[in-house]
């Protein structure tokens, strides 16, 4: 008879290999399991903000921030580079109404211990030298980062392994059958048994649901991203514009100034300086199943949108362009929870925050499953909230 | 239509492109002895044989870009040129031999090579036959770095065409070229990915160390690929590394994925306000 493992992590991105390594840390034995390799889908097709900003005030905010905290430590604890720089971010307003937004929202969440402040038109012309010179003022986060996020899966899988993690790559799960006090994991490589299965399998993570019955309502969000060459600073950190949230959440009445093309691909500009020098220009969201392919209609829209904010980038070259899929649920929060089925947990669904999140997430399921109680109460995170 | 010549149509320079761009020794300074022709037309950014020749007779200057000029004062036709010219494009005249004969020099890196004596087919800058040559001298010291150079007399009413020999050898009809073999391991500290400037060592790190098992994989771990080519210049060599370290045959290891843009493009042209140049 082969060993039962504590916990079976399945899928090895940014929160699958987190949930790996704070079980491991807690002394389970731990084996994680990936299709592929690790970090393979979403955690490296996606961008490396460590953000509080584009949370939404509340439970939200307080859960990122407590995961942002973690991250000054962890390239030290984990003994990999994940490229962590810390010097806040940026939100650009377009027009007066929306910098009125902006400040009701910097307010709410100034409430919830969020550093916030609003900055004037001067002020964010000083702080960027290249903005377009009509942008009417700003929003800065003072605690926001980033990192390399496949640098940060990579350290959290390594590190676990160095726990006693066994680390099952290339090994897809071809089903799952829930025997008395453990799982019997049905892989290409051969059976795996679990008393604990962590389905951390983002976009797929319904997939891996309907093995042990579960309905996940998670859906693949689509969106692109253009890479630059590298080149001179155009921007020092993090700068996107307001209209983001917009996007984001779909909600308010205020409509942005913006092309038919913009719009319809639902872009909001984002720059992410990388540690490379090179920069990445995002965003935008759409519906459309697991296709990754880039639209060009999508890179024209979000070169459009780069250049409104930056003029001096219509001159730098792009060299590649890359499209990932975000796990999104229905209220834009994830799931990190238990199961109607015993020891069956899912920590998937975080949409665009996932590499943010991944810590805090992984502490928590580590709680969860050692009977721990986590550091805040976690019931607006529960699947429960989905099976009405 | 009148048939155009030149680099971009013909694959090699015209005469007009290399007094254009090079300059063309004096009859006096033929007369005068051995002097070396750059042939080097194209902008590229190159300049070993600036400090290749112990006279400083060549001269790029900045920017690098710009084509070689030989001063025929300065030049000694001593020949240090031709082997350290990366894109073989640097070739020696004597027009004083003999009375009748000229020499000329130039790379050749095709085996077996010709020895001292041999009666060989004198070829154009385009592999024409021009007439027949007598091999003067083989040179392939260590410091030509695998580039022989190979010093023809031919009638002199031929020099300023003669720039190449036939092969000794050609590949079977059909054939093609034989797969080259490598030589070994490449060291550790050898750059694969150029743009990136990452090491065949840093490449071994990712894959004995952090797991890696495809093209793709490795640039995730190492940025192998990720620069601005796009891995088209480092991709096979990290699948030799690959198959090496994984033991698996080249042909089934998984390449880097392929993403627009296929070449760098700006933004400006992407959001279709710049036009393309």
């Amino acid at each position: 008879m082969s060993q039962i493992f504590d916990v079976a992590v399945i899928g090895a991105g940014s929160i699958g290999t987190s949930c790996a390594y704070y079980n491991a840390k807690k002394g389970a034995r731990v084996v994680l399991i990936d299709a592929g390799d690790i970090a393979d889908s979403t955690s490296s097709r996606s961008d490396g903000n460590i953000l509080v900003c584009d949370k939404q005030p509340g439970f939200d905010a307080i859960f990122a921030k407590a995961s942002q905290d973690m991250f000054p430590k962890l390239e030290n604890e984990l003994e990999y580079k994940i490229e962590w720089t810390q010097k806040g971010s940026l939100y650009l307003t377009e027009t007066e109404e929306e910098f009125e937004i902006a400040s009701k929202f910097c307010s709410d969440m100034k409430e919830c211990g969020i550093q916030m402040r609003m900055m004037d038109h001067q002020e964010v012309l000083d702080d960027e030298p290249y903005l377009a010179k009509d942008v009417y003022g700003g929003l800065e986060t003072i605690s926001d980062g980033s990192v390399y996020p496949i640098g940060l899966a990579y350290g959290f899988a390594l590190a676990a392994e160095r726990l006693g993690c066994v680390l099952s790559l290339h090994n897809p799960v071809t089903g799952i059958q829930k025997e008395e006090d453990y799982f019997m994991i049905q892989c290409k490589n051969g059976d795996i048994l679990a008393k604990n299965i962590v389905n951390a399998c983002g976009v797929r993570a319904p997939f891996i649901g309907k093995m042990v019955g579960l309905d996940i309502p998670i859906q693949a969000r689509q969106g692109q991203i253009l890479v630059s060459e590298q080149t001179f600073r155009v921007a020092r950190r993090k700068v996107h514009e307001f209209g983001y949230m917009l996007t984001k959440f779909q909600s308010g009445s205020y409509e942005r100034p913006v092309s038919e093309r913009v719009k319809r691909n639902e872009v909001a500009f984002v720059f992410e300086p990388t540690a490379s020098n090179n920069f990445l220009i995002g965003s935008s969201r759409s519906f459309v199943g697991e296709d990754i392919r880039s639209e060009i209609d999508v890179m024209q829209a979000l070169a459009e949108r780069a250049i409104r904010f930056f003029p001096v980038i219509a001159d730098i070259k792009v060299i590649r362009a890359y499209s990932g899929l975000r796990p999104f649920t229905p209220d834009h929060m994830p799931i990190v929870s238990d199961t109607p089925v015993k020891g069956f947990y899912i920590a998937a669904g975080h949409e665009g925050d996932g590499i943010g999140l991944s810590p805090i997430t992984g502490t928590c399921m580590a709680d969860m499953i050692a009977g721990d109680k986590t550091f805040m109460d976690l019931s607006l995170l529960s699947f429960q909230r989905f099976c009405s | 239509m009148e048939k155009k010549s030149g680099i971009i149509y013909d694959g090699y320079p015209s005469r007009e492109e290399i007094v254009t761009a090079n300059g063309w020794p004096s009859e006096e300074r033929f007369a005068k002895g051995p002097i070396a022709i750059a042939e080097c037309v194209q902008e590229i950014p190159c300049n070993p044989c600036e400090a290749a020749c112990p006279f400083h007779a060549i001269k790029i200057g900045t920017p690098i870009t710009n084509t070689p000029r030989i001063e025929e004062d300065t030049c000694t036709g001593c020949g240090s040129c031709i082997a350290a010219c990366s894109g073989l494009a640097i070739f020696v005249v004597d027009k004083t031999y003999s009375k009748t004969e000229a020499l000329i020099s130039f790379p050749f890196e095709y085996l077996p090579l010709p020895e001292k004596g041999d009666e060989v087919e004198a070829l154009s800058r385009g592999g024409e036959y021009v007439c027949q040559g007598t091999v003067v001298r083989v040179m392939n010291p260590k410091r030509n770095d695998h580039t022989p150079v190979v010093t023809l007399a031919v009638p002199k009413e031929h020099v300023d065409h003669v720039r190449t020999m036939k092969r000794l050898v050609l590949p079977k009809p059909g054939k093609g070229f034989e797969p080259v073999e490598p030589q070994g391991v490449l060291d550790d500290d050898v750059i694969v990915c150029r743009c990136e400037e990452i090491t065949a060592g840093e490449v071994r790190d990712a894959i004995r160390n952090k797991k890696a098992t495809t093209v793709t994989e490795v640039k995730r771990r190492c940025r192998a690929g990720m620069g601005l080519c796009q891995g088209r210049t480092c991709g096979k060599l990290v699948s030799r590394i690959l198959s090496e370290e994984l033991g698996s045959a080249p042909d089934t290891l998984v390449g880097s994925t392929d993403r627009p843009p296929v070449r760098p493009t700006t933004f400006g042209e992407l959001a279709g306000i710049k036009k393309e140049v």
